[in-house]
């Protein structure tokens, strides 16, 4: 039964996909409560997968694994752990609310529209769960198909050149995973994360520190391409600003994760000594990522590039908390992963909001709406408060637990990357200052109106959300940190290169 | 009595190895003796007749599979991959005739000569693919060559397909030519054209024949790359598909290119096994100009026709890739490989042949504009067999490309896997481009209606797209198959 | 005890009125804001009396707040004595200020908003005193920080008054940046924040350490207690409504920094350097902003710069290790510093919001009330016996001579000036012809009551409340160092004389000041001017890095240089694909030379090549 569960909020979306492709393509509106449907049931199966979940032990639990094809012998293995858990709800609660959100905005084709929604929910949730490298990267390419079209069909003016460089970027980097991929199999003889990891481990197989360089840069490269970190950002700006609405909120939310997620669930526990001997760069990537996102952000004109840069900032954290091999930096950086999902999703819908109204990203448009639409600022307020980690609210606690590790690992880089706190600052308050507050212009006062009830029904979970994380983090917190404890424990782990690196290993080898 | 040995004689099991071949060309010539008898209004008879010849065609491989072996004093192998090569040749065919009915009406030029010299080629095909000596092996190039000069130039009064048709004849007999002189040689040193033998022979002392085995080696190379258009022998491919009729620039691309892979890998991993270490740098190189000649060209074409023609010399690298690997792996991936892309590349010619119009004037990729919207279905097929050109996931490109790098790098070919899959990074730049005219440009209006689907049509999409999913989603029963053929080879 | 109900109530009634205040009357916003205030107030009153001497702290665990490997925060409060007096300033005076803006925001726009906003501030304000360890205090001093932006920035429309509120929040961030990385050395070191942990075991800590943290400890500090060279936000916080100026920039808020450092105070009697540094910003700024107060027309601007000056009081009593003197003066301050303010709005309510003192003067006819309480808070806050300002300043100025003789005679000058600019500003306002064209009118007794009982505690607070004595055994202090009468006789001089020269130039001999102004003009607009810090901030650090942030790094580096080499690589790969296209020249002879090319390289390669083969 519970098996069953995790393959039920698997292939509900896909379902619905294909039943979506069936539906009359007249009736928008069709399409539209068949999404929001599937959606909504998909959330709930995942909440009966949270209810059954055993958050005593935060290891995989829901496992399936069904021979697929023979030769090369792939698997359809799945489970959840303690991080992907949430991942996987992140991306059952975002997908209704951006159904709900497009509800008014898309018109044309909406049947395609809302069809690709599901299909990404689909390629997202399976990323999440693939526990089979093969499986893994099946679902990687599958995420990115709908997206490509969701930009290029939906978008704003640039949204050709915006799709093909995202589509371009990613398929570069899942090239190289790809390779590694096969590479890796015709080592092990099979696509199984964990048997892989077992032989790695065990000294089954036998990586010399240059071969597991090499792999461990491939896998990273496609990974750090997608979550996008410094200087591989350049993508998701173009991405972000000509995406719809719904788009970006994926876009950002979830699918920035599967890099982050990867990094975690791959990365380290397969190529420890790689990892740590990059760490130094990488975290250094990450804070000038940080600090750079931050201050191009600032300047800015647009109301969704602003945003898009932040998510660099953001995202820079993420990466400085992995790479700190910290049960801290490792919790912190899990924890931001569901903040930024939240808070900056939120803030996309916002914009997307506004430009419903406004039909402008330009914050030069705006100004003095909160004079005209006080419950929108309010909202837009406390999502800002949130992304810039104000105590109380979501990011502060990730925020807070990243620098923490990054300090214990290397007080310099919390330095650094302190400043972005402060430029977080600078940023969103200029924007809210410069959109919400000041006299109230004829096309604001006109055009802009304050949330309408359905408009609520997607804003307030979120808002809920960024208390509840801000409040009790111990909700979330105590199975991610059994995961990223294990994490860290693999990723010391290795035979038996290590042994020369790390005396030690025997304590370590123990699992 | 002596009737019963005359029967004995008949069906002797040589004839049922040869059985393909026999059903084709008797229908082929049924179809030349027919045509002047029937009249025109029953003319998607031929169609009919020869998809029917195909299927018993194939139905006629597997009973030669059964009765597997030698044949004709071992001038002929009937094995797996035998079998695997007929089956899709004449697969090939029979997707090739599906679009074609609709295409040949337009162009009115609906006769049994068409479908007559299709079956004709195909056969050639057929042979080459059993063909296990090497004057069948040229018997069966030229066979499956001269039928298909003239299909090229099939549409006698459209200039373009003329021109495609000479050169292709003119380049085509060159290089074949080229193809015979390895013959000779191989047969002036060893003094045998059965490659089982050579094989042997050579495998036994390979200091001696090294040098003149290289050089014939060389000069085969000439003749079959010319025939699965790899550089630097490519140069035909281009201007021959997009000026043939469409239904023949997609059986270009995948008949022939087929057979002579088959024959490919049969000379190169037997008879020239034993010298694999002097031709598998040549081989490495070819594939990779290839792959790179090929996508960087694509890039910037504007006509889907020559588009297509250039990513299937791309995609002949990639099979040159698994050739490279000179191992059972590389044959059974490559032979996988050619499977899916019979199905998607026709299915995408289909497309391009559905939309041409007559007299064959929009086949540039801006006539595809907004597609999404005028007819849907056609749209998300071409789509699927773009996605699997790509080598998206869950389609038979996909496993394709991905066994063929596995076993590249099963063989160490770090370096070519590397800039192999990068290379598909760049293809996907052309094959989104035509994903984004199709759906994010609106349909120009002066364009004119797009021909209506007829039901027959939507089979010729269907067919290859569910073939092309299927590959995409099981691939284990043909792989299978494929590695047991590949396994046969020796 | 029910600790957690302290800060509880004013949340309530912040969420009350925040979510349905828009559709209340406004006695029944008054009735839950004011209501909700004065309630925590009472459950102060009562929790302190329930806990009778509280020699040591007492703790109240509600639940883990964050808890990651062997980091274990707990959402805990905490009540000392050094909480106590806090939570009683706090919560009395927010109280009176609470009534008092009744009769000053009654006639504002948003009122509802405006209490919304002031319970939050209590809320958040009484988190930071209760809290146990640095992260739940680090709770309340974010927070502290987000009311005061929403404050300052009440008039939303008005550019000026968001930008103060910008300011004030990115200025406190900077300095929350070394409060948080005070926190993770902390951390580091003590594997542990709450409070009780982190002193039992610093003084084991080696003193590079313990100065390391109190220096960053004490950027905080200068940010939230407008220290140098942070304190620019507070003067432009006087955007804000004026209650506003005087509950978070005069009586609470600013004086956390204070509050905090005293917390702190076993890592900074074990790091004496950053003892030493404290006190010098304290004293630089206490006679820095001083200077500045001389200046200003603005009635606002003199008091925020005099609570500059006053903070700057504060931190040289931290630095000068009275801790207890510190919170003293902290508490004295918050009665005449407040009712300054009150008074201060209750004119500008008066003339209509008019706050320039040159159109003012000859008031205490027109508002005596406002007159005679104000005139009790400037007696306190110029150090006259036995008004509250003289006990706490001379504590600290007698522990600072302790210290370093310097500092007491920099601080005595200062006195000084505070004298002058205050009666300058009392004589300029109550005294003389009015010069403007309002007709002033008392405020309501809803204004002046508080008013009349801010003047009784700046008259009697400072010889009622005995801080130090309440505070001595919690910082371990010594025995009191002997009361010197010289010193204590100077320092009182030096005010007295203040007043007198303020009463020269502006009663006696009106236009002298002018007369003296021109004779040093140039000094003279410097001080006006600030000193031009603003200026010298925007050209040094905001413009650099705003400007090189569009210009090179959007620009240059990422349109140019990044996304110029991505889409280098695609033209390029474009252009390989025109040239290769060309080759194809469509030309059948050169296609036959090609094979034939070809074809020759090949044979000879491969000739050679299974030669080699052996």
């Amino acid at each position: 039964m519970t098996v069953n569960l995790l393959t039920v909020v698997l292939f509900l979306p896909l379902a619905g996909f294909l039943a979506a492709l069936c539906l009359p393509r007249a009736s928008s509106e069709a399409s539209r409560r068949w999404a929001l449907g599937i959606s909504l049931v998909t959330f709930v199966a995942s909440l009966g997968l949270l209810g059954w979940f055993d958050r005593s032990t935060g290891g995989e639990q829901f496992a399936l694994d069904i021979p697929w094809v023979a030769s090369p012998n792939i698997h359809f293995a799945i489970s959840v752990n303690g991080v992907s858990l949430w991942l996987i709800l992140l991306s059952t609660l975002l997908t209704p609310i951006c159904v709900l959100i497009s509800w008014r905005s898309i018109r044309n084709r909406a049947k395609e529209y809302y069809a690709f929604l599901l299909l990404l929910e689909f390629g997202l949730i399976g990323v999440f769960l693939a526990q089979d490298l093969f499986l893994f990267f099946v679902f990687w390419e599958v995420s990115l198909v709908p997206m490509y079209f969701l930009i290029g069909i939906w978008g704003h003016d640039r949204r050709i050149y915006a799709t093909l460089k995202f589509f371009l970027y990613t398929m570069t980097g899942s090239m190289l995973m790809l390779t590694a991929i096969i590479y890796l199999y015709n080592l092990a003889h099979t696509f199984n994360y964990w048997a892989i990891l077992r032989m790695m481990s065990s000294g089954e197989i036998q990586l010399n520190s240059q071969e597991q360089m090499l792999l461990f840069l491939a896998f990273f490269i496609a990974f750090a391409i997608k979550v996008p970190l410094f200087p591989l950002h350049t993508w998701l700006p173009d991405a972000h600003v000509e995406a719809p609405t719904a788009g970006s909120i994926m876009l950002a939310s979830v699918m920035l994760k599967m890099g982050t997620y990867g990094i975690l669930h791959f990365c380290l526990p397969l190529f420890p000594n790689a990892a740590h001997r990059c760490s130094g760069w990488i975290a250094v990537l990450a804070i000038i990522g940080i600090i750079y996102g931050a201050l191009v952000a600032m300047v800015q004109p647009n109301m969704k590039k602003l945003v898009a840069y932040s998510s660099v900032s953001h995202l820079g954290f993420v990466v400085l908390g992995i790479f700190s091999f910290t049960q801290q930096g490792l919790d912190g950086a899990v924890y931001q992963m569901l903040n930024h999902g939240i808070s900056t999703g939120a803030l996309f819908l916002f914009v997307g909001l506004l430009y419903e109204r406004r039909h402008s990203l330009e914050i030069a448009d705006y100004g003095g709406v909160a004079t005209v639409a006080p419950w929108l600022s309010t909202a837009f307020l406390v999502t800002t408060l949130a992304s810039i980690g104000l105590p109380t609210l979501n990011n502060f606690v990730g925020e807070f637990l990243v620098l923490q590790g990054s300090a214990i690992a290397n007080f310099k880089w919390t330095v650094w990357a302190s400043l972005g706190v402060i430029f977080s600052a600078c940023y969103m308050l200029w924007l809210y200052q410069r959109v919400f507050y000041g006299p109230t212009g004829e096309a604001v006062r006109s055009h802009v109106s304050d949330l309408r009830a359905r408009e609520w029904v997607a804003v307030l979970p979120l808002l809920a959300m960024m208390v509840w994380m801000g409040v009790y983090s111990q909700t979330f917190l105590p199975s991610v940190g059994k995961v990223t404890a294990q994490v860290l424990v693999q990723s010391e782990v290795n035979v038996p290169y290590r042994v020369e690196t790390r005396p030690h290993a025997e304590v370590a080898r123990v699992r | 009595m002596s009737a019963d040995i005359v029967v004995s004689n008949f069906v002797s099991a040589d004839m049922l190895r040869f059985l393909p071949e026999i059903i084709l060309t008797a229908m082929g010539t049924a179809l030349m003796v027919l045509e002047p008898i029937l009249n025109k209004r029953t003319s998607s008879l031929f169609g009919h007749l020869s998809i029917a010849a195909l299927l018993a065609g194939i139905a006629g491989a597997v009973v030669a599979y059964q009765h597997g072996g030698l044949a004709f004093g071992g001038m002929l192998r009937v094995d797996g991959f035998a079998t695997f090569f007929r089956v899709l040749v004449m697969v090939v065919g029979i997707l090739t005739i599906l679009p074609s009915y609709s295409f040949l009406k337009r162009q009115d030029a609906e006769t049994g000569e068409f479908h007559a010299l299709l079956l004709f080629s195909i056969t050639g095909q057929c042979l080459m693919a059993a063909a296990n000596d090497l004057i069948i092996i040229f018997i069966g190039l030229e066979i499956s060559s001269i039928a298909s000069y003239i299909l090229a130039g099939y549409l006698r009064d459209d200039k373009r397909s003329n021109e495609a048709a000479l050169k292709y004849f003119l380049l085509g007999s060159f290089a074949t030519a080229f193809f015979l002189y390895g013959v000779a040689l191989v047969y002036g040193e060893t003094g045998s054209i059965n490659l089982s033998v050579v094989h042997d022979l050579v495998a036994a002392d390979p200091g001696i024949y090294g040098a003149l085995m290289g050089v014939a080696a060389a000069l085969m190379f000439v003749g079959l790359g010319f025939k699965v258009s790899a550089a630097p022998f490519q140069m035909w491919a281009p201007d021959v598909y997009q000026g043939a009729p469409t239904p023949v620039s997609a059986f270009l691309s995948a008949g022939p290119k087929a057979a002579a892979f088959a024959v490919f890998l049969r000379i190169f991993l037997t008879g020239f096994a034993p010298i694999g270490r002097a031709w598998e740098p040549l081989v490495w190189l070819s594939a990779l100009a290839s792959m790179t000649i090929g996508n960087f060209a694509a890039l910037r074409q504007t006509n889907m026709k020559r588009m297509l023609a250039y990513s299937s010399i791309a995609h002949a690298g990639y099979v040159l890739v698994a050739l490279t690997s000179r191992s059972e792996v590389g044959a059974a991936a490559a032979m996988f490989y050619l499977g899916a892309y019979g199905f998607m590349n026709i299915g995408a010619f289909a497309v391009v042949s559905h939309l041409s119009g007559r007299g064959e004037t929009r086949t540039s990729i801006d006539d595809l504009a907004g597609l999404g919207q005028t007819q849907p279905m056609t749209a998300a097929m071409l789509s699927i067999f773009l996605m699997s050109l790509i080598g998206v996931p869950l389609t038979g490109g996909f496993f394709g490309k991905f066994y063929i790098f596995k076993a590249a790098l099963d063989s160490h070919l770090v370096w070519l896997t590397v800039l192999g899959l990068l290379n598909s990074a760049v293809a996907a730049y052309y094959y989104l481009r035509v994903l984004v005219v199709m759906y994010m440009r609106d349909p120009v209006e002066s364009a004119g209606p797009v021909e209506p689907l007829t039901p027959g049509f939507r089979l010729a999409l269907i067919v290859p797209a569910i073939g092309t999913l299927f590959l995409g989603i099981f691939p284990s029963w043909v792989l299978n198959f494929a590695g047991k053929s590949a396994a046969l080879l020796k | 005890m029910q600790l957690w109900l302290i800060p509880l109530l004013p949340l309530a009634g912040f969420a009350i009125n925040g979510l349905f205040g828009r559709r209340f009357s406004k006695s029944l916003v008054n009735l839950v804001a004011i209501g909700s205030v004065l309630l925590s107030f009472a459950w102060v009153l009562k929790t302190l009396y329930g806990l009778g001497d509280l020699s040591s702290a007492h703790v109240e665990h509600y639940f883990t707040w964050i808890q990651s490997g062997n980091l274990s925060i707990g959402c805990d409060f905490a009540v000392d004595r050094l909480t106590a007096v806090m939570l009683l300033v706090v919560t009395g005076i927010g109280s009176l200020i609470h009534i008092y803006s009744i009769g000053y925001m009654a006639h504002e726009g948003g009122y509802y908003r405006f209490f919304a906003y002031l319970n939050l501030f209590m809320f958040f304000m009484l988190t930071l005193v209760l809290g146990a360890n640095f992260l739940v205090l680090f709770v309340g001093w974010e927070g502290v920080g987000l009311c005061s932006y929403l404050l300052i920035g009440f008039y939303f429309d008005k550019q000026f008054a968001t930008n103060a509120g910008n300011k004030a929040f990115i200025v406190n961030r900077i300095g929350d940046f070394g409060f948080s990385l005070a926190m993770f050395l902390i951390f580091i070191n003590f594997h542990s924040l709450d409070f009780a942990t982190v002193f039992h075991a610093a003084p084991g800590a080696s003193e590079a350490t313990l100065t390391t943290i109190g220096l960053l400890l004490m950027v905080g500090a200068c940010g939230k207690s407008a220290q140098l060279p942070l304190y620019v936000w507070l003067p432009d916080a006087m955007a804000g409504p004026t209650p506003v100026s005087a509950l978070i920039h005069a009586a609470t808020m600013v004086t956390a920094g204070v509050y905090m450092t005293a917390r702190s105070w076993v890592i900074y009697t074990h790091a004496p350097d950053a003892m030493h540094v404290i006190a010098i910003i304290g004293v630089a700024t206490a006679v820095f902003a001083a200077t500045i107060g001389l200046a200003q027309t603005d009635i606002k601007k003199v008091f925020a710069y005099s609570t500059v000056s006053q903070l700057g009081y504060m931190f040289i009593g931290i630095g000068s290790g009275a801790f207890s003197a510190g919170i003293y003066h902290l508490v004295t301050h918050a009665f005449f510093k407040a009712l300054l303010f009150l008074g201060a709005g209750s004119v500008i309510h008066a003339l209509s919001g008019e706050q320039d003192m040159s159109k003012m003067g000859g008031l205490r006819k027109k508002i005596p009330w406002t007159f005679v309480t104000m005139m009790c808070a400037a007696v306190a806050i110029a150090g006259v016996p036995p008004f509250a300002g003289f006990y706490s300043k001379d504590a600290i100025l007698v522990a600072a001579h302790a210290q370093a003789p310097w500092i007491y005679w920099v601080g005595v000058i200062t006195a000084g000036m505070t004298a002058f600019y205050v009666f300058r500003a009392m004589f300029l306002t109550f005294f003389g012809e009015y010069r403007g064209h309002e007709h002033p009118h008392e405020s309501s007794p809803v204004m002046l009551i508080p008013l009349g009982l801010l003047a009784l505690l700046s008259l009697g607070g400072g010889y009622f409340f005995r801080v130090p004595e309440f505070l001595a055994e919690f910082f371990h202090a010594g025995p009191e160092a002997p009361e010197d009468f010289t010193l204590v006789a100077i320092s009182v001089a030096a005010g007295v004389i203040g007043i007198a020269l303020a009463w020269v130039m502006y009663l006696v001999k009106p236009g002298m000041a002018d007369s003296f102004a021109g004779s040093v003009s140039g000094l003279y607009k410097l001080v006006y001017n600030k000193f031009f810090v603003d200026e010298i901030y925007d050209a040094a650090v905001v413009n650099p890095i705003v400007g090189g942030s569009r210009s090179v790094l959007w620009k240059v580096v990422d349109a140019a240089g990044i996304d110029g080499i991505v889409n280098g690589v695609g033209s390029w790969a474009r252009g390989v694909g025109g040239v290769l296209r060309h080759i194809q020249s469509g030309n059948i002879r050169s296609y036959a030379t090609w094979v034939v090319f070809g074809s020759v390289m090949l044979i000879v390669a491969m000739g050679l090549a299974g030669g080699l083969i052996r």
